[in-house]
């Protein structure tokens, strides 16, 4: 019997890769991918990396590629974007060692900006073979077979697991270490590998894209066949006349609730894209109706529609263009909800949920206690009341400065565009000041590019970046601002303040985000500059400071003296530590959670903390 | 067998850790687990939800079903609360007297129940279950952080289908030398004090 180890989805898919022998796993850190690429990095002879952005890593991986190493890239769906005009290219040319592209999709913006489904800019814009998993073992599974089948087949693979996959644990077993047993080596093949709108002499003048397009067609019959005969498909037989298509994490929810509902229906499991065309219409024969499941957009609804159209097969095909709910995740209740509809005597099977008779406050996120952001959100939201200015943010811990009790930052889109942003509100004609902030990784992720275009353009604004020396919201990832990389090597770190004035900024200051009288000065000193002032608040991160006896302070007990507290409240709205508490009118501290870094001394105006 | 446990809990609390024993422990036994935690942004003062399954047959889906959680293992009063809808009709739960003030209740901004509506709103759920003092026999011991072992030691005492023996000797081959005493010192204090819960009328 094969060993078997207790597993999470993203181990499992890196432990995958490693057993395919793979060399090189490039990625940008991001829920729910992150722990695939930190699976690989305990394998000393894996070039492990997490790159400045995701666009690097999968240039990275095909780099690798095409020495015929086997290589991976690991991102979110997010990061797939940032990724996609790299894509847009590779799938044109191919690859030489196996290379995946892991692209973790998070249905129900659980820890995201957004809930899109990956799989159309892998699939349906990039044509690319998709995987989708609906088990840990499956994703490893997966992982396995893409290496293989993109040798094969010359193509990245991709394998989009959804949040719940990369984070669900359990038993997977483990197989041999192995490789593709070639010798990295590069050979040119110029007519591939440089991609231009050059004419080919030997077509005839054809442009080099077209050519290079209708290769890409042309695998599509191949890839399909594959797909037929793939284990990721297959067919259950069932009870009635409806047919339950299940996709990837869809097939968790309907075995469980036919589980739950004591039936078996006819169930079509994929996990593919393209779709098994043959196995698809074989299954959709029997049935009059077809209810697809998938998270989160109705792609293989469509797809099936148009593979019925083509093959004239009348069969009706709900999903989530409708029928099933059209954002969110799905869950087992909606699977089962959605059979009680089209089985109204299964209604009494479906298990009661009532909840308490009680409103239940939400808990939001914000700053941990500690955090040397909060000394600068303060300083920051100071300045912007003063003068009235707007306040553009990014991707990162300092983003709960937007939500209440600050309300700080007035935009957050995706990686980089805080910057952009300020640049366009100051180009509008408004008077308002403009000041963007932005973390360090996310700096150099996306950011770097629109400070340089400011500073060219001298814009004038203030860019705040949130140095904490590390890529905190997600685990505490090093980026090029680290003195080490991922497996503990060092790393040459890149000066953020350096980088700024050796582009031209204006200025760029260096601060104590702790020291709130620091920063307030120097924000002073930068809105009053023409062009781009760049201030840097750097500073470590609390949480990791803590853990390495490195924190950013001095810790000193504070206390609050009621009678001078006039309950003004610029402690809670403008500052918002959770470890001040109000009540009755009074702010108090709550000594248990404070962790005595001594910002909200300055923070009251009426010496009320000291 | 079929068991579903769901740990409701905020960041910082050690769901993982309680889960992972818990997990070991089945799984040593012979039985199909599947687990999955929903994190989000935990590390800062968010929500933390393990769902833990246990059971003879393959397990599909990794988050528990509405209505089909056996156990709730409430680290945090205000999360026990939030995920109560998801206990099956005959479901228990255990709930530690332990209460993390959302930022916004602390501000004013919002109201955290009081220990009376609670009480009511669970009374009248007609759910059976516990309520101890996790966190503050942690505290006793020397550590708030050993909340999560008090309340899987208390697990064990509430469940038949657990072996305390069993569970303590996976307890104490997961933990680091530093913590093993106070761990298995945390998951004896658990089972007393649902022992003399279970006493009391």
């Amino acid at each position: 019997m094969a060993k078997k180890e207790y597993l999470m989805g993203n181990e499992a898919m890196g432990r995958g890769a490693v057993e395919k022998g793979v060399k090189v796993v490039a990625g940008y850190p991001g829920t729910p991918a992150s722990e695939v690429l930190e699976y690989a990095a305990k394998y000393a002879d894996v070039r492990v990396e997490w790159c400045i952005n995701e666009k690097v890593a999968l240039e990275i991986a095909l780099g690798a590629s095409l020495c015929h190493t086997r290589a991976m890239a690991v991102m979110k769906h997010n990061g797939t974007n940032v990724a996609l005009d790299f894509l847009m290219h590779l799938n044109y040319t191919g690859v030489r060692g196996g290379l995946v592209l892991i692209s973790g999709d998070d249905p129900g913006g659980n820890s995201s900006q957004n809930e899109e489904d990956s799989r159309i800019i892998t699939h349906l814009d990039a044509h690319l073979p998709v995987f989708d998993p609906w088990c840990p073992q499956e994703a490893k599974d997966m992982v396995r077979a893409a290496f293989e089948l993109s040798e094969k087949t010359e193509l990245c693979f991709i394998v989009r697991p959804v949040m719940r996959v990369c984070h669900a644990r359990s038993q997977v077993s483990l197989e041999e270490i192995t490789g593709n047993g070639k010798e990295p080596f590069f050979t040119d093949d110029r007519s591939r590998f440089i991609m231009s709108a050059v004419k080919e002499p030997e077509a005839g003048g054809v442009l080099r894209p077209v050519i290079r397009h209708r290769w890409l067609n042309k695998k599509q019959p191949e890839l399909l066949q594959i797909m037929e005969d793939s284990p990721f498909n297959h067919v259950e037989k069932g009870e009635g006349n409806i047919g339950l298509v299940a996709c990837g994490i869809g097939y968790a929810y309907v075995r469980e609730a036919e589980k739950i509902l004591g039936k078996k229906f006819p169930v079509l499991k994929l996990g593919t894209l393209p779709l098994p065309g043959d196995k698809v219409a074989g299954f959709a024969h029997r049935m009059n109706k077809l209810v697809v499941y998938e998270d989160s957009e109705p792609i293989v609804e469509g797809m099936l529609k148009e593979l019925f159209y083509d093959r004239d097969i009348k069969v009706e095909i709900v999903g989530r263009s409708g029928f099933l709910p059209m954002e969110g995740e799905l869950s087992t209740g909606i699977v089962l909800k959605s059979l009680a509809a089209l089985y109204p005597e299964l209604e009494k099977s479906v298990p009661r949920t009532a909840p308490l008779e009680m409103k239940i406050p939400v808990r939001t996120r914000t700053q941990c206690v500690g955090c040397a952001y909060r000394g600068l959100l303060h300083a920051l939201k100071l300045m912007a009341r003063k003068t009235h200015g707007v306040v553009t943010g990014d991707i990162g811990c300092y983003d709960a400065g937007s939500f209440l009790p600050l309300e700080l930052q007035s935009t957050i889109y995706c990686m980089g565009s805080s910057i952009p942003m300020a640049t366009g509100v100051a180009y509008s004609g408004t008077k308002q000041p403009v000041f963007s902030i932005i973390g360090d990784s996310t700096f150099f992720h996306n950011g770097v590019l629109g400070l340089i275009n400011a500073i060219h353009n001298a814009v004038d604004m203030v860019a705040i970046v949130c140095d904490n020396r590390t890529t905190a919201m997600t685990g505490f990832q090093p980026h090029p601002g680290s003195d080490t990389d991922i497996t503990g090597r060092p790393a040459v770190a890149i000066d953020i303040a350096k980088l700024a004035t050796a582009a031209g900024a204006t200025s760029a200051r260096t601060v104590n985000p702790y020291n709130i009288a620091e920063v307030a000065g120097a924000l002073e000193k930068a809105a009053k500059e023409k062009g781009v002032s760049v201030i840097i608040a750097s500073s470590p991160c609390y949480l990791l400071g803590r853990r390495n006896g490195d924190i950013g302070f001095t810790p000193r007990k504070v206390s609050l003296n009621p009678d001078l507290c006039n309950g003004c409240k610029i402690c809670i709205e403008y500052f918002g530590c959770p470890a001040i508490h109000f009540s009755n009118k009074k702010a108090t501290i709550d000594q248990a959670a404070c962790v005595e870094c001594g910002m909200c001394v300055a923070v009251c105006q009426r010496g009320a903390i000291t | 067998m079929n068991l579903n446990i769901l740990i409701a809990g905020v960041g910082g609390q050690g769901n993982l850790f309680a889960s992972s024993i818990l997990a070991e422990y089945f799984i040593n036994q012979g039985h199909e687990v599947l687990a999955v935690e929903t994190i989000g942004a935990a590390q800062r003062g968010g929500s933390v939800v393990s769902h833990l399954r246990i059971s003879d047959d393959e397990i599909y889906s990794p988050l528990i079903p509405a209505g089909k959680v056996d156990i709730i293992l409430g680290f945090e009063t205000l999360e026990m609360l939030r995920n109560f809808q998801m206990l099956a009709a005959d479901g228990r739960y255990l709930l530690n007297d332990y209460q993390e003030p959302t930022v916004l209740c602390n501000m004013e901004m919002d109201t955290y129940p009081t220990d009376e509506s609670i009480a009511a709103a669970l009374k009248k759920s007609g759910k059976k279950g516990y309520l101890i003092k996790a966190t503050e026999c942690a505290r006793e011991i020397g550590d708030s952080l050993l909340t999560n072992v008090v309340m899987v030691g208390a697990l064990c005492q509430l469940s038949p289908l657990l072996n305390r023996q069993e569970v303590k000797q996976v307890l104490a081959g997961k933990s680091p030398v530093k913590v093993r005493e106070p761990n298995l010192k945390a998951f004896d204090a658990g089972g007393a004090l649902v022992k003399s819960a279970m006493g009391q009328p």
